[in-house]
């Protein structure tokens, strides 16, 4: 066994790829706050560093020195526990995304993805469905009214997401003919998915809005009701890692469609073959357009309602998706 | 302006004879005893079905509960029919309640009996409303004091008569702790326990067919993100449906209407600012004018004209600000708040030259404004205003059409006009449910009657429409300020005489309304003739209007009764007073 | 000796988490420790190449499963529960009964010559020949599976319908 190519390398690549997605993930809320400011005709974080560009440290340095409190009415281990699993199953998610193509470093051939699964795309719904644990069980062991209200419409909202999304996915499976996201991604070096499945785009766009619990799906949270749902008894460094945990999932998320959809690193293939960072930098392009769209989405749409959007999920989208899948293979079938 | 007290006042005693004992002024004193039927009578027989005001004032020899019945009919609105209940038992009082007649009288008299220690036999929840269950005492009475009491009213003597003293005795140096402080007999402050506030929940089983689940009940407030400051609502649900609201009012409580009769009448004028913290310049309205009709102080006409700009402006971001609070609920994410926010602060630049203030502007006097505006700030006012038409267009633009806001506010909170009148539920709420009424229109104070406006009215009185009703109303708005601006005299006096610092007024009795941006605003003031109202209430909008809330949430879900709240658009600082 | 190492840990865990989820009184403590389980097991079966089997097993057990237990679990007052009487008073005997089977079952599976086991996978890209054997060989299995779920998502709709309606 070569300890080098077969645990150092991954070792490596993954550290490197958690600490990118920390970063990434805290500078997601500046962007995001930068970005709703000018929806809103202000400024935004604007004292900490030039361009507030300090402000995510400023945060977690605030977040880390807070006291922290456990109130005593709670469910201790899995209390403490909760943030922690929601992080993880958003930082292992990225575990399959290919986010370059394979380049020579030091005389070694290194692909920039961490997995190469042979079911990467079962692995993304795996995981996505884990990730609900860390809101159920943050919500039922804070022992308070509005967190498990919050926890139960998470259950609800993200097991009822999880169906289209699947869908969705299926039509892309349908289409490039592999479960593995490389291929999935070398099978859009001509044109990104994006142009041979709106419907399915849209749909996974949706679907993933619910899934990272982000407006107008926010109803775990929903401040204006549950105050902050299934997080509101956190504090200090518990809360901020829920928080970064969700901003991190937005990175994640985007970084997922951004592979499915649009073409991943490759597209477009004029590009990404001059140089192999170029394709990392279409990637991170893309990954950034697909963050845009989340805060746009956020800072112009009102919430919608529980019982109107579980409706829409099970009367709407999940027919929608059957028959986008449908069409999909029977169009496959006979070409 | 009255209505004819007098063929009321005989056809009444036709129907009951001896029920009307007395004329005091402008008001029927009726017997105590026969005050429902003779309530009932007025509402069915004679279509006074509005009761707007009741409120109580305390007498050396007895206390006076009085009421001002207002009409919905098309031919008698306008002047309505105020009246009153002696009350001589000082020991006991008890008075008929009205909450079987009218629901708007459920809060009042809870207030009432909280103030004046008043009972009511037959509410059905007589329980203290401002202040907490277990407060001594009934602070409204004449011989309650507070604990650092000093005098009876203003103008207090000198806390330094002696210059040569080192420093000036604050009344709380020189009352000692507890010293002045009335307790009742027996009663331990070290000793004292709460009053469990268990026995205002209804019983916690919901028996739902044979399946027996559990009543929840949560909490909101008063620290939650939404209940538009410290209002505290416990929500009974089953599943997420509400099947109980039970509003906890009173955490911003400060007795202004004690605070308003140990002040001088001037020195009440900066305290209407802070009742509806969002339309002060329309508190000062409503108190002016009160006062004048009570001083039958005329006002010129230069004033006059700057008193409708500033309560217009004022209507206008107040509606803005509603919506953008709205969607805020809605879960917009502050962005229309914060353009509605954006608005306002042109209108408070503008009121800041004007007055020196932005919030707390203290503007309006007895008889004319505190200070005249120059040329350029009419100008500029007239672009903000231009400003406000486009703007107002571009929040029609961007939310009328959006779907999720269609969906969730279409159908929810809707109220027919009738129960509207029966909760008391005034202004831009009540209009949205299609009752033409505005008071601007049927009884006209200032110079409204000049102005060419129309009062939209919607049909269903959801949500939507009283979105609707706000866009609609600050579009007129716009176009009374247009006229304003057109017609104000160039120059001229904005006071009338010399300026009052400390005027006497004229013993009397009234209760005055305008159409504040939320509704009704009424004052009902008492003066002995002295420098001090001996009674000064404020008839707040938005104290009547929650009544209502309950009756328009049950049945919603819970995120629903959220947003009917805010679409209500009430101000903690004027609900708790 | 990696993998070695993967599968004592994996193996350690699994098992303990399986006595945990018996052994714990709290119910959404046992809930948990049968995710730990279950993540365990599919843990095994990427070692075993049966890449498609482990997510299949997060999917439906880790990601659909458990999280229905713990919803009937939060919504269900479980300190009710401890009020009434245990109306499984006889259980003890059935589930020794079963047990000793299982038991004895897995001894005799233990011998060599008692069973053939399945070939290890060679390959993981396993997934096309799983789609294949599922729609023709095991076509009838397969929708009668199909079937049984379907009855179930009736019947269950039926209950919830009468209760609404009743």
């Amino acid at each position: 066994m070569d300890w080098v190519t077969d645990f150092w390398i991954p070792v490596i690549k993954a550290i490197v790829v958690v600490l990118a997605l920390l970063v990434g993930g805290a500078y997601m809320t500046w962007g995001e706050r930068k970005l709703c400011a000018r929806f809103q005709v202000r400024y935004g974080p604007n004292r900490a560093g030039p361009f507030g560009i300090l402000q995510p440290l400023a945060d977690a340095v605030k977040a880390i020195f807070k006291e922290e409190i456990v109130p005593h009415h709670v469910d201790k281990a899995i209390y403490l526990m909760s943030p922690g699993i929601s992080f993880a199953a958003v930082l292992i998610t990225f575990a399959v995304i290919p986010f370059g193509p394979q380049i020579d470093l030091l005389g070694r051939q290194i692909g920039l993805w961490i997995g190469d699964l042979q079911v990467g795309l079962l692995y993304l719904l795996a995981i996505a469905g884990l990730g609900s644990y860390g809101i159920v069980l943050g919500g039922w062991s804070s022992n308070n009214k509005y967190s498990l209200l919050g926890a139960l419409r998470a259950t609800a909202q993200m097991i009822s997401y999880e169906l289209p999304m699947g869908l969705a996915l299926l039509s892309v499976v349908v289409l490039a003919g592999t479960l593995n996201l490389n291929r999935i991604v070398d099978f859009q070096g001509q044109w990104p998915l994006i142009v041979w499945q709106p419907l399915g785009f849209l749909i996974f766009f949706i679907a993933i809005l619910a899934e990272s619990n982000r407006s107008p799906f926010d109803l775990p949270e929903t401040e204006n009701e549950l105050i902050s749902g299934f997080m509101t008894e956190y504090g200090g460094i518990k809360f901020a890692l829920y928080f970064i945990a969700e901003y991190t999932a937005m990175v994640v998320n985007s970084a997922i469609v951004a592979t499915l959809f649009l073409g991943g690193w490759k597209w477009p293939a004029v590009l990404s073959n001059l140089h192999p960072l170029a394709g990392v930098a279409l990637f991170l392009a893309k990954v950034l357009v697909v963050l845009f769209l989340y805060v746009w989405v956020r800072a112009s749409c009102p919430r919608v309602r529980y019982d109107k959007f579980m409706r829409f999920c099970w009367k709407f989208l999940m027919p929608l998706a059957w028959v986008n899948l449908a069409v999909t293979a029977v169009i496959v079938a006979l070409i | 302006m009255a209505t004819d007290l007098g063929a009321i006042e005989a056809q009444l005693n036709q129907a009951f004879p001896g029920a009307v004992i007395d004329r005091d002024g402008d008001w029927l004193v009726i017997e105590a005893s026969r005050l429902p039927t003779v309530a009932q009578y007025l509402r069915d027989e004679m279509g006074y079905d509005w009761l707007t005001h009741l409120s109580a004032s305390d007498y050396p020899d007895r206390f006076e509960v009085v009421y001002n019945l207002y009409s919905s009919r098309p031919d008698q609105q306008g002047p309505g029919i105020p009246f009153k209940v002696r009350v001589p038992d000082k020991a006991n009082p008890h008075v008929p309640s009205l909450t079987s007649i009218w629901k708007s009288a459920d809060f009042q008299e809870r207030e009432v009996w909280d103030m004046f220690g008043i009972r009511f036999d037959g509410h059905p929840n007589l329980k203290r409303i401002l202040l907490w269950e277990g407060f001594a005492g009934h602070p409204l009475r004449k011989d309650w004091h507070e604990p650092y009491y000093e005098q009876e009213h203003k103008p207090f003597p000198s806390r330094w008569p002696h210059a040569q003293q080192p420093k000036p005795r604050s009344a709380e140096e020189r009352v000692r702790w507890r010293a002045n402080v009335q307790y009742p007999q027996g009663f331990d402050p070290d000793q004292w326990k709460p009053v469990p506030e268990i026995d205002v929940l209804p019983a916690a089983k919901i028996d739902l067919n044979g399946l027996e689940t559990d009543q929840v009940y949560v909490n909101i407030g008063p620290q939650h993100p939404s209940t538009h400051g410290v209002l505290r609502m416990i929500v009974g649900l089953n599943g997420e449906t509400v099947t109980s609201i039970y509003p906890v009012l009173g955490h911003l409580h400060r007795n202004h209407e004690k605070i308003g009769e140990r002040n001088l009448w001037t020195g009440i004028i900066p305290y209407t600012d802070r009742l509806d913290y969002v339309c002060p310049m329309y508190n000062n309205f409503g108190y002016v004018v009160a006062v004048e009709r009570l001083m039958g102080q005329e006002v010129p006409e230069r004033a006059e004209y700057l008193r409708v700009i500033m309560g217009e402006l004022t209507r206008v971001i107040n509606h803005l600000l509603a919506i953008g609070f709205q969607f805020n609920e809605l879960g917009a994410m502050f962005t229309p708040m914060i353009y509605a926010f954006t608005e306002r602060e042109h209108v408070l630049d503008l009121f800041e030259e004007a007055s020196g203030a932005r919030m707390m502007v203290n503007y309006y006097r007895f008889g004319g404004v505190a200070r005249d505006v120059s040329d350029d700030w009419l100008k500029r006012c007239r672009k903000v205003v231009d400003r406000l038409d486009r703007k107002i267009d571009e929040f029609d633009t961007m939310l009328s059409d959006n779907e999720i806001f269609i969906a969730r506010a279409r159908g929810v909170g809707a109220m027919s006009w009738q129960e509207m009148v029966n909760y008391g539920v005034t202004g831009p709420v009540l209009r949205s449910a299609g009752l033409k009424y505005d008071i601007r229109k049927v009884e006209p104070y200032s110079i409204y009657d000049t102005f060419d406006f129309e009062v939209p009215t919607f049909e269903t009185g959801d949500i939507y429409d009283r979105y609707r009703q706000r866009m609609a109303e600050a579009r007129e708005s716009v176009k009374i300020l247009r006229q304003a601006l057109d017609r104000i005299p160039a120059r001229g006096p904005i006071q009338a005489g010399k300026k009052p610092w400390n005027p006497k007024v004229p013993a009397g009795e009234l209760y005055s309304r305008v159409e504040h941006p939320k509704g009704e605003l009424g004052f009902y003031l008492v003066s002995d003739g002295g420098t001090n109202p001996y009674r000064y209430h404020v008839r707040s909008p938005s104290f009547v209007n929650l009544g209502a809330l309950e009756a328009m949430s049950v049945g919603h879900l819970f995120a629903d009764a959220i947003v009917i709240l805010g679409s209500i658009d009430i101000t903690l600082g004027e609900v708790d007073r | 000796m990696l993998e070695m190492a993967i599968f004592s840990i994996l193996a350690v865990v699994a098992v303990t988490a399986g006595i945990a989820v018996i052994a714990q009184r709290n119910v959404v403590h046992s809930a948990l420790f049968l995710l730990v389980h279950f993540c365990c097991l599919a843990g095994l079966y990427i070692l075993l190449n049966a890449q498609f089997l482990a997510m299949t097993q997060l999917i439906v057990y880790a990601g659909a499963v458990v999280v229905l237990f713990l919803f009937v679990v939060m919504l269900l007052g479980l300190e009710r529960a401890r009020e009434l009487p245990d109306p499984r008073r006889y259980q003890w005997i059935v589930g020794s009964l079963l047990g000793m089977l299982w038991v004895a079952a897995l001894i005799w599976a233990l011998f060599p010559q008692a069973a053939q086991t399945a070939p290890a996978l060679t390959r993981s890209d396993n997934v096309r020949q799983i789609g294949a054997a599922l729609l023709t060989d095991f076509a009838i299995p397969f929708e009668l599976t199909a079937l049984v779920l379907l009855v179930a998502v009736i019947g269950s709709l039926v209950l919830a319908k009468k209760k609404l309606e009743g």
